[in-house]
């Protein structure tokens, strides 16, 4: 099989065995690989209603048909489980070397279940698979487990490991290589609670591509295509750009979603960390785009920073020095945090302090720097205020009551990245129905809003339409997997996508195969939800964006009202074709051709 | 509530009143070397795919691209004519206005109609006062509207009560247009004369036009700075913004603005004022406007 190894590893970490099994034709050409792989692996070989934390929550991680071609942008791999932070469908992208060192580890997948005697770390080889103490890594960073274990094995061996948030079941912890995480949902405290510290990789196994002239040809035109205007933002000044455009536009979330603009926004913004503190540009393993930036903090630390971390621990906390947030990033990284839930639950908290609840939070304040950076090993370590805090936003209101619950800032217990869903509506839809809860990854919805193609101010029919279209979008390249980056330098994506998985699988594989495909991802794992317990109210938004209008900026005044929400969310359901309650009909399960119970697998059996 | 639209397309311009106390139809008073309902119409023509004017029966106005009105009963008061015009509009709410508004505030004009979703009619208040011809209102209060003209009941404001009505309060108003020139409108020869000077001066004070360009992302980082201050000729295109961008920094040529200098690369996109998203070069920047140039990738 060309692109595939055909091949999924089982782990079961409670009997220390391991077997191999057929990944099969039919699973892969209806799923891909990636997320796509992952959520049907997931479906099948999650026990319905399991404990995300316990045992046999499956930690899956998925490779992709495309990883390893050297087509720009793909070395990419999917974590997917059941949340612990949401109980639903966990699905985070990570990329570079690891992902690499997946592939060429000849399985298309690995599904890790049970729970490790004692700290462990996986390694898989060319010679087996082996579970190795790991006792003298446990407590330490992710990257210096990474260190560690590469010291130990030798210099070929490729990591992702858990930090300390990990080992201690923080709900919003990630799985992290060579610095990048699989961030959302705490896919890293179900590796922790399986008590495995890392998976270690090193392989040698032959990516077979059935089109070798083809597929270089398309490498080289796509690498062009990658380095032209498209890409300007990613190459020129990264992600951080953002924050400045959206603090404009009145659509950065600030003090816990209580305004849309940040008065310190200009000294926090990407263009003045890149005039001040710029130290080097970085980029994945297979990258032409390479969009990461390091800054340099006064310290003399390098630290990695992306818009959503600086969002989340910037304006969303009040922090201003941009020392702070760098420090903060920092810290999350070390220990293994989204920063994203990080902030959001920060935010929840300094909002409790300022309404006179949790005095044991003692003076984490709005803007307090100080206090930010004491809460976020506290977080990790589970200690004092930290241990309720690691349990997310919404788990702690549910916790702390007294009406707390309003101003978590989350949906499905995931919670919101850094687009104000108020004066971004379309993406205030795709927050609200995105199956891992508010997530601006398994939709691009805020790019209706920023086309000038709708006005993002206000919602009419059609929405639904624009977030099905982005989700499947979305969907496809995840499970092919290419970076999103790259996404504008497709002139017809599916036509384009499609012909390369062709040139890769030797399949005959068509636009419409591809967008069926993607339609069918996303679907199961709205289904693996719906199985899981999931409700119509599971889908909506927070609160505080329904009753507050927007206090600052140029779309100040701006509600997003229940009813309009809800007229969304219904047109959504119509153009999903699902029933008006968001649920999937079993002619819609069978067109797509999945299974129409939650008694049987999809294909293969567990 | 259900699938309500919230698109205003439509807008209305009343140009049929009496004008009495002025002495002769405010819709034909030179203003800015044409009359002032072209210079209204031409306004709103940037706003609003469709304009409305309801004009009193036979009365003479110049050629207008717009869908001309008629009241079947002249004078009937601003219900009457909002009445008329609501049932022209192509759209599902329109935002109806008076012809003798010559600093009509176009950012304001926007704000107002942005905030209609979960309302019938959004109406400013201004000095107190809500203002009936400045206001939004959604094609579905027609029926109240057509009773209050049938009762004689010929002031708006009697249809606030009975509909979601939001009233945007003075100083949300001058957020977006801070000494309320849209309110500045014209019933005698001396406002008509006060309006002519201040035209002039504003118009002093702007010539050429001034526009503010602020530089995010990759523009700043090529162009070194962040704020330019530009002067063009009165209603400048984009295009014409762009052209004059490149003279003042050259560094933005290739990778942010177009080699033929009226448009920008794919990468990039203008926003006006911090509210709508311009894709064409043609359209006119107005005195004042703020254009934000960013990515056209909001990724992160």
């Amino acid at each position: 099989m060309h692109g595939f190894h055909d091949r999924l590893l089982h782990v079961d970490l409670s009997t220390r065995r391991h077997h191999w099994q057929k990944t099969g034709e039919s699973r892969l050409r209806a799923f891909l690989g990636g997320i796509g792989l992952g959520t049907s692996l997931l479906y099948d070989f999650a026990p319905p209603g399991v404990e995300p934390l316990g045992p046999d929550n499956p930690l899956i991680l998925a490779s992709a048909p495309l990883a390893g071609t050297g087509l720009t942008t793909t070395a990419k791999y999917a974590v997917v489980t059941k949340s612990p932070l949401t109980g639903f469908i966990a699905d985070s992208l990570s990329s570079s070397h690891f992902a690499l060192a997946l592939k060429a580890a000849g399985v298309d997948a690995v599904v890790i279940a049970g729970r490790a005697r004692a700290p462990s770390y996986l390694f898989v080889d060319d010679d087996g698979v082996e579970l190795r103490d790991a006792r003298h890594l446990w407590g330490r960073s992710a990257a210096g487990a990474e260190a560690a274990i590469r010291a130990e094995l030798g210099g070929d061996v490729r990591v992702a490991a858990v930090g300390a948030a990990g080992e201690n079941g923080v709900r919003f912890a990630t799985i992290s290589n060579e610095g990048r995480h699989a961030g959302r949902g705490g896919v890293g405290a179900v590796m922790g609670s399986k008590n495995l510290k890392a998976v270690a990789l090193s392989g040698g196994a032959r990516i077979s591509v059935a089109d070798p002239e083809g597929v270089a040809a398309a490498a080289d035109a796509l690498r062009r295509r990658s380095l032209g205007e498209h890409t300007a933002k990613y190459r020129e000044i990264g992600t951080v750009a953002n924050l400045a455009a959206f603090d404009r536009l009145g659509a950065l979330p600030t003090r816990n979603f209580q305004q849309p603009t940040f008065a310190a926004a200009d000294g926090l913004s990407g263009e003045s960390l890149t005039e001040n503190s710029f130290s080097r540009r970085h980029g994945c393993a297979s990258c032409t785009i390479r969009c990461e930036r390091l800054f340099k903090s006064l310290s003399g630390n390098e630290q990695r920073m992306e818009y959503e971390t600086l969002f989340a621990l910037g304006p969303l906390c009040g922090l201003e020095d941009p020392e702070a947030v760098l420090e903060a990033a920092r810290l999350c990284d070390e220990y293994g945090l989204d920063s994203i839930s990080t902030g959001g639950t920060l935010a929840w908290a300094m909002e409790c302090v300022e309404q006179g609840l949790l005095p044991e939070a003692g003076d984490l304040r709005f803007g307090s720097a100080e206090a930010v950076l004491a809460a976020i090993p506290a977080i990790a370590e589970r200690r004092g205020v930290g241990d309720l805090l690691a349990e997310g936003s919404r788990r702690a209101a549910l916790a702390l009551g007294h009406g707390s619950l309003d101003w978590a800032m989350q949906v499905k217990g995931l919670e919101l990245p850094g687009y104000e869903p108020r004066s971004l509506k379309t993406m205030a839809l795709g927050l609200a129905v995105s199956p891992r809860g508010a997530c601006h990854n398994r939709s691009g919805a805020y790019e209706a809003d920023f086309s000038g193609a709708v006005d993002r101010l206000s919602s009419e029919p059609g929405r639904g339409a624009l977030v099905a279209a982005s989700e499947d979008f979305a969907a496809a390249q995840d499970s092919l997997i290419v970076c999103k980056f790259l996404r504008r330098c497709f002139d017809d994506f599916y036509a384009e996508a499609a012909d390369l998985l062709a040139k890769v699988t030797g399949w005959d594989y068509s636009a419409d195969e591809l967008r069926r495909a993607a339609e069918r991802i996303h679907t199961l794992k709205r289904w693996f939800n719906q199985r899981e317990g999931w409700r119509p109210e599971d889908d909506g938004l927070p609160p505080r964006v329904l009753t507050e209008s927007l206090a600052t900026g140029v779309a100040r005044g701006t509600r997003l009202t229940a009813e309009e929400l809800q007229a969304m969310i219904r047109d959504y359901y119509g153009a999903r074709r699902w029933d008006e309650s968001g649920r999937i009909p079993e002619a819609r399960l069978k067109e797509l051709g999945l299974p129409a119970g939650h008694d049987g697998a999809w294909a293969h059996g567990r | 509530m259900t699938g309500e639209s919230d698109k205003v397309g439509s807008a209305v311009v009343l140009a049929g009143g009496k004008s009495s106390r002025m002495g002769r139809p405010k819709a034909m008073l030179p203003f800015g070397g044409e009359p002032l309902i072209v210079h209204v119409v031409r306004r709103l023509g940037l706003l609003f795919p469709d304009v409305v004017v309801v004009a009193a029966p036979g009365q003479e106005l110049p050629e207008l691209p717009v869908t001309l009105v008629r009241d079947d009963v002249a004078y009937q008061g601003p219900v009457g004519g909002i009445v008329y015009g609501l049932r022209a509009c192509g759209s599902a709410a329109g935002y109806v206005t008076s012809c003798d508004v010559p600093f009509l505030s176009l950012p304001l004009v926007s704000h107002l109609t942005s905030r209609l979703p979960g309302h019938d009619v959004v109406v400013p208040n201004w000095e107190g006062r809500p203002q009936p011809l400045h206001a939004v209102y959604r094609r579905s209060v027609l029926p109240l509207l057509e009773g209050q003209l049938e009762r004689g009941e010929l002031r708006p404001v009697f249809l606030y009560d009975k509909v979601r009505t939001l009233k945007v309060e003075e100083d949300e108003i001058r957020t977006v247009d801070p000494d309320g020139s849209s309110f500045f409108n014209m019933n005698t020869p001396e406002d008509y004369a006060a309006a002519l000077a201040r035209w002039e001066r504003t118009a002093m004070e702007a010539a050429p036009d001034r526009c503010e360009v602020e530089l995010l992302g990759v523009a700043r980082l090529r162009a070194r700075t962040s704020r330019v201050s530009l002067d063009l000729p009165r209603s400048a295109t984009l295009a014409q913004v762009l052209s004059a961008l490149a003279l003042e920094l050259p560094a933005l040529v290739g990778p942010v603005i177009t080699e033929t200098r009226d448009g920008l690369t794919a990468g990039h996109v203008c926003n006006l004022n911090g509210r709508d998203f311009v894709r064409d070069a043609s359209r006119p920047v107005e005195p004042g406007d703020r254009l934000l140039i960013m990515s056209s990738d909001a990724g992160g």
